[in-house]
């Protein structure tokens, strides 16, 4: 099984960072790739009122957090850390605690204006020795999930955070080096003939090409079909049946349209071949745990769809059920289902999740229709 | 509903995913689909998309518009249709949609999504749902497929059968 989060250290060595600096130098590219990210990664960070209060007397430190743990035990904020250095070196206190949410308090009479401590411990019964004037805060509702949320979280409070670095890499735009870049738009681009050629025959302006990663070669390719007999032939289910047939199966006749084609399926030569595709875990579950080694490939596991626009919920749904790794798009559209209405790819209750970025080629996919 | 009923079992006796639907269109059934997954080795080939293409081949034949049939088609499924077939009925403007059981999983008919009550200006137009209608024998025939196929509980599908994940309409 792949591992999703590589410990710093190992994951650091996978890629050597003076060859990475030497390929980057030749890099022009008109296009930039953004990942899909699920709403929660993609999300504002929600923040709650709270109280805190200094602590004027270091040594009470760990005493008071006993204290207050025990009176308010902020069980559903286990990413924030209960106490932090004071910001203002000049301060004469070197610490503050956080001591409740607005919301712990049943009287709505402290929740506006000054407190003082016999507010936020009306029961008398806490000892608050070392403890200075409350005041009030904001903290962070949730665990930051990207580098950029817990930026922003944490000019609020400190918080916990376990960083994905290919999230982080991804949304800098550093995941892929040129030669990864140049060969998605080699793909992208034979997506977007294929649309022109579809276009020629009286369709949406769609293309579509899969590609098997670990051996970076084109598995099918479909154009849109939905203007000829069966108006449910999108690209993307063009494509997903091609990549059928290659596999000896297939339910549509595409004949009449050439451009439309499969290779036949290849068994996967060993561990190795898996190997050294690069896993791209940017959703929390293993998305290759289902690749089985000297076998055929089962439907489009592991498989990665270039597609010039971004597809309708049929088409994003298809691709669930057919077990796609990754999907690039170019750009969006007005009902997708990958970014724009839905995002079905990182839907936690469905089964199976792939990764999406967006933005290949932008700018020709836009011309496109 | 009874046809769409003895439609699935042939999906049982063929391995496949217990599914069947007919599509009906002014008292004449027009298409007929059980799942055939993995017959043909695509995913996407679920009980309606099966259905659809008999429709259009009727279409064809008689030299009919699929637009005005499909507007006036109703479909009978013996389980919710999922996310990718509800959409797939929006796109054709299939009026209304008679289903057995709900589909936790994938149900794209208020399970998981609601995709005929969502605002989607160019996925067609939205549709009716009527589910419950014989939903026990629907989650039964369901159950004895994936214990058929899961005999140690570690069958990918498993955890779809048990009562809490198809659950039934009441």
């Amino acid at each position: 099984m792949l591992n999703c989060f590589p410990d710093p250290d190992v994951g650091g060595s996978m890629e050597p960072p003076c060859k990475k600096r030497k390929t980057e130098a030749f890099g022009t590219f008109t296009w930039e790739l953004m990942p899909v990210l699920s709403d929660e990664r993609s999300g504002e960070v929600e923040l709650l009122e709270a109280y805190a209060a200094p602590i004027i007397n270091k040594k009470q430190t760990s005493a008071l957090v006993k204290r207050l743990a025990e009176v308010y035990p902020l069980s559903n904020l286990p990413h924030i850390k209960r106490v932090r250095p004071c910001k203002d070196k000049k301060s004469d206190h070197p610490l503050e605690i956080i001591i409740c949410l607005h919301s712990d308090l049943n009287s709505t009479d402290a929740l506006n204006g000054k407190v003082s401590l016999s507010d936020l411990f009306p029961e008398g019964n806490v000892d608050v020795t070392g403890l200075g004037d409350p005041f009030q805060v904001k903290i962070p509702a949730e665990q930051p999930l990207t580098r950029l949320q817990f930026e922003i979280a944490s000019q609020h409070w400190p918080t916990s955070f376990h960083e994905n670095k290919q999230v982080t890499e991804a949304l800098r735009g550093q995941l892929f080096n040129i030669e990864e870049k140049a060969k998605m738009q080699t793909f992208m681009e034979k997506a977007i003939e294929v649309a022109k050629v579809g276009k020629g025959l009286g369709m949406e302006p769609v293309g579509a090409v899969m590609v098997n990663p670990a051996s970076d070669r084109i598995i099918a390719v479909g154009h849109d079909c939905r203007n000829g007999p069966n108006p449910l032939l999108h690209a993307v289910m063009v494509c997903i049946d091609q990549v059928a047939y290659g596999q000896g199966g297939g339910a549509f006749n595409h004949d009449k349209y050439p451009q439309c084609y499969f290779r036949s399926a290849e068994p996967f030569l060993g561990d190795d071949v898996v190997s050294t595709a690069k896993p791209l875990l940017l959703s929390d579950d293993h998305i290759l745990k289902g690749t089985v080694t000297n076998r055929l490939p089962y439907i489009c596991t592991g498989y990665d769809l270039y597609v010039t626009r971004e597809p309708c919920v049929m088409c994003a749904m298809a691709l669930v059920h057919s077990r796609i790794h990754r999907v690039f798009y170019g750009t969006s559209s007005p009902d997708g289902a990958l970014g724009t209405k839905y995002k079905i790819h990182t839907r936690k209750d469905l089964n199976h999740h792939y990764v999406v970025f967006k933005g290949l080629m932008e700018k020709e996919c836009q011309l496109l229709s | 509903m009874e046809q769409a009923f003895s439609t699935a079992k042939g999906a049982l006796e063929n391995g496949e995913v217990p599914v069947g639907c007919l599509m009906v269109y002014h008292n004449e059934v027009l298409g007929r689909g059980r799942n055939e997954v993995n017959e043909t080795k695509n995913a996407t080939r679920h009980a309606e998309m099966v259905a659809v293409g008999h429709v259009l081949e009727w279409c064809r034949q008689k030299g009919r518009r699929w637009q005005e049939v499909f507007k006036d088609t109703v479909l009978y499924v013996t389980v919710e249709p999922c996310i990718m077939c509800a959409a797939a009925l929006r796109l054709l403007n299939i009026p209304l949609v008679v289903y057995a059981c709900r589909n936790e999983r994938f149900g794209g008919c208020g399970s998981v999504l609601n995709i005929p009550a969502d605002d989607l200006q160019h996925t067609g137009a939205p549709f009716q749902c009527i589910g419950g209608h014989r939903a026990e024998e629907a989650v039964d025939l369901l159950k004895t497929f994936y214990k058929a196929e899961n005999p140690n509980g570690t069958f990918a599908f498993s955890n779809t059968a048990p009562k809490s994940k198809v659950r039934r309409k009441e």
